[in-house]
């Protein structure tokens, strides 16, 4: 944090500034003792060298009490404690010494030295190049108290200074904690508000394309099922199934973009059950790899054990994977690796999830990256880089919505030239899961042998052709009704079983399934609804009825039929 | 001679100072080695004039003018000894005059120069003029006498000035009167 660090450097500087303080008192208190001592000695030096200076005559014509005169002088001084003269031969001729002081006998030579505070001089006494004799001075040893005296003062600024700054030191150190602490807590804030945003942004923009997806769906329906039905009825079999079968591809790209925008939105029927991820990225791995093509290697690195379920849709689980895995994949033109990785991670403290265990899915790709402003903006729907055509900008938006489903998260961590990693979280779930189910999808081609008579209720009536021909094709006998009045009125043909839309004006497929039973008690009734709730339809219906979502395709319908009519025969 | 000689020399001399009262009564002869001893250490303490000496290391001449009462006593004091780069050496005269290259004259007088004449023959000459109470007559500049048993001293240092004499303020600290 930029806001720290002046904080820290000041506090640095100010343990810098005590200890150079704390060395620069020591220094100058060496240093002034060492001065100190060197004016003593000096000033010995100096008196010793005044009285051999002086004391000339008074050796020469050994005058005693000249002699004496001078050592008085000399001893006024309080620091003098010895002073004495000695002859040409070294023996003392006159010495005036205070208690405890150590003048030799005799002295002969020159010497100068400082031991235990005490300096002693010794001179020669020269007169035009005679020595005459030598003198003596010896200084008292310096006391406590005068050593105590003279450092005093700089000890007293020391410790004021040294007090001054700790006092410094202690109130920045306390600012840098408050500070961190501020930062800190401004850092969570500010994730916490930009979690919040996202996920407000993202839920509105589910509700929109909730409402875009109903409207598509009615219109899927009918390309999907006229395409089926040119397919079915063509003369020139050659163009009409090859216009047939790009019409179905541009239904089923229309049919996966509205299942991805509603499970972004949230609004979509979900069959929430406890499933083990593990095992269904292994039942996709055939189609993982076939999406991926032959350049880019899957790795699966699966955690399975202990095995944690979580609360999610397979299908939708499937198409998140799969949406992952063709980022990847156009993210490695050149071929690569991709990794499906699974742990089972322990949460606490997260800005977006509450504390627990979750099942962490990652899908990582060795690809070409994304830089920040990208990568921040990935999981936002309609975001897309890709080219017109290309790419809805839906894929990492309804994985985010899946991982948000089962009580997660979705991250997305990538760099330019560095791959992308997509973390999907799962929130534990408490009850096991069962055993795979593996759903059989139904086959176009697998021709329904049927007779039974269909009571068919739609408001539009290209949809009701559409569906029309197509059952008739599988040999169903078809009854068209175009509301729920109409319908009711048909009651009497005694239909089979009624295939019913559920959004219509007046009479709406609930209340019209609901009139049916009341006049065929044991008519099975399929409701087609390409709204989103579809849990409501079941619930006002009471379980009786069957809600099949749009877009459906009309094998898929016939083989429901045909279930419904056996199990109900 | 010998170093320890030359010491033993001093020892004597300065005992004979140091215990002056007692020597008093031992009679002359020991008086007479303590001013011995003064006369021979005057020098160290007096200036000449650059002209009083022809070279560098041109003897400094100590002159017994008249009857030498120090009975050799002054020769063996200064045997050896230099002052400065001059050695010092002891003559003995009769008559004083001012071509007798004297730097110390110590004037004991005779019959043929009174003390008093002496003085006055080296008048305004850079000689140091040494007389003792005990010869009678004028004073010279450095004036020796008895003063409670003990040789003592006086200076006269306008006589001293006028015979281009410096004395040391050591020296003169140490007599008992300066005459200035």
């Amino acid at each position: 944090m930029s806001q720290r660090d002046p904080a820290r450097r000041r506090i640095a500087i100010l343990w810098i500034g005590t200890v150079v303080l704390v060395l620069a008192s020591v220094g100058l208190a060496f240093r002034e003792e060492a001065l100190h001592q060197a004016a003593a000695l000096q000033q010995a030096e100096a008196q010793t060298d005044v009285l051999a200076g002086s004391v000339g005559a008074a050796l020469s014509f050994n005058d005693s009490s000249a002699m004496r005169q001078y050592l008085g002088a000399l001893m006024r001084n309080p620091q003098v404690a010895a002073a004495g003269i000695y002859g040409e031969n070294g023996q003392q001729l006159a010495l005036l010494a205070r208690p405890g002081a150590d003048a030799p006998a005799t002295l002969t030579g020159e010497k100068t030295l400082h031991a235990g505070g005490r300096v002693v001089v010794a001179r020669p006494v020269i007169e035009q190049g005679q020595t005459l004799g030598y003198v003596y001075i010896e200084t008292t040893p310096e006391g406590a108290s005068a050593f105590v005296a003279r450092h005093t003062g700089l000890v007293i600024l020391t410790l004021l200074a040294l007090l001054l700054l700790s006092f410094v030191t202690g109130s920045a150190a306390r600012l840098t904690v408050a500070n961190a602490r501020l930062s800190e807590e401004i850092g969570a804030r500010a994730a916490a508000e930009e979690a919040l945003r996202q996920s407000q942004k993202l839920e509105a923009l589910g509700q929109l394309t909730g409402g875009i997806a109903h409207d598509f769906n009615t219109l899927l329906q009918a390309i999907h099922g006229a395409f089926e039905l040119i397919l079915g009825r063509s003369a020139d079999e050659k163009t009409v199934r090859r216009w047939a079968r790009n019409g179905l591809e541009a239904a089923e790209r229309g049919a996966s973009l509205t299942r991805q925008l509603l499970a972004f939105s949230r609004q979509q029927k979900l069959e929430m059950k406890p499933l083990l991820v593990g095992e269904t990225i292994e039942g996709m791995q055939d189609l993982l790899t076939r999406t991926l093509g032959p350049r880019v290697e899957l790795i699966l690195d699966l955690d399975n054990q202990p095995r944690v379920p979580v609360m999610s849709d397979v299908t939708q689980l499937e198409l998140a994977l799969m949406n992952l895995a063709v980022n990847a994949r156009d993210a490695m033109p050149e071929g690569g690796r991709l990794t499906v990785r699974t742990r089972r991670v322990e949460l606490s403290g997260d800005a977006v999830l509450q504390a627990g265990r979750y099942l962490q899915l990652q899908v990582i790709d060795t690809g070409e990256g994304m830089p920040l402003h990208v990568a921040r903006r990935a999981f936002d729907p309609f975001f897309t880089t890709k080219a017109v055509g290309k790419g809805t900008g839906l894929g990492l938006a309804q994985v985010y919505g899946v991982a948000r489903q089962a009580g997660g998260d979705a991250r997305i961590a990538s760099t330019p030239h560095g791959g992308t990693t997509v973390t999907m979280l799962f929130r534990a779930a408490e009850t096991a899961a069962p055993d795979a189910e593996h759903e059989t999808r139904a086959s176009l081609e697998t021709p329904g042998a049927r007779s039974a008579c269909v009571l068919l209720v739609d408001d539009d009536e290209a949809v009701r052709q559409v569906v029309r021909g197509g059952l008739e094709m599988r040999g169903f006998r078809v009854l068209e009704a175009g509301s729920g009045e109409a319908a009711l009125a048909l009651a009497a043909e005694h239909p089979e079983i009624a295939v019913i839309d559920y959004a219509m004006p007046g009479m709406d497929g609930a209340q019209t399934a609901e009139q049916l039973k009341r006049l065929l008690p044991q008519l099975p009734i399929i409701l087609a609804s390409g709204h989103s709730d579809t849990a409501s339809i079941e619930r006002a219906l009471g379980g009786q009825a069957t809600v099949l979502r749009k877009p459906f395709d009309i094998a898929k319908l016939s083989e429901i039929m045909t279930r419904m009519l056996r199990s109900g025969a | 001679m010998s170093v320890s000689l030359r010491h033993w020399r001093w020892a004597v001399a300065l005992a004979l100072a140091f215990t002056g009262p007692s020597a008093g009564a031992q009679g002359p002869p020991l008086e007479l080695a303590v001013k011995a001893a003064y006369v021979a250490k005057f020098a160290p303490f007096v200036i000449w004039p650059p002209a009083s000496f022809a070279a560098p290391t041109a003897p400094l001449v100590l002159c017994v003018q008249g009857d030498d009462p120090f009975d050799g006593i002054l020769d063996r004091l200064t045997a050896g000894e230099t002052v400065g780069a001059h050695p010092v050496i002891v003559r003995r005269l009769q008559r004083l005059d001012a071509d007798s290259g004297c730097e110390i004259a110590y004037l004991a007088g005779s019959p043929v120069q009174s003390p008093d004449a002496a003085l006055k023959a080296v008048e305004g000459l850079p000689v140091l003029t040494v007389t003792d109470a005990d010869s009678g007559g004028g004073r010279g500049i450095v004036h020796l006498l008895l003063i409670g048993g003990r040789v003592r001293f006086t200076i006269d240092v306008a006589k001293a000035a006028q015979s281009h004499l410096g004395v040391s303020s050591k020296l003169l600290a140490l007599a008992i009167k300066v005459k200035r």
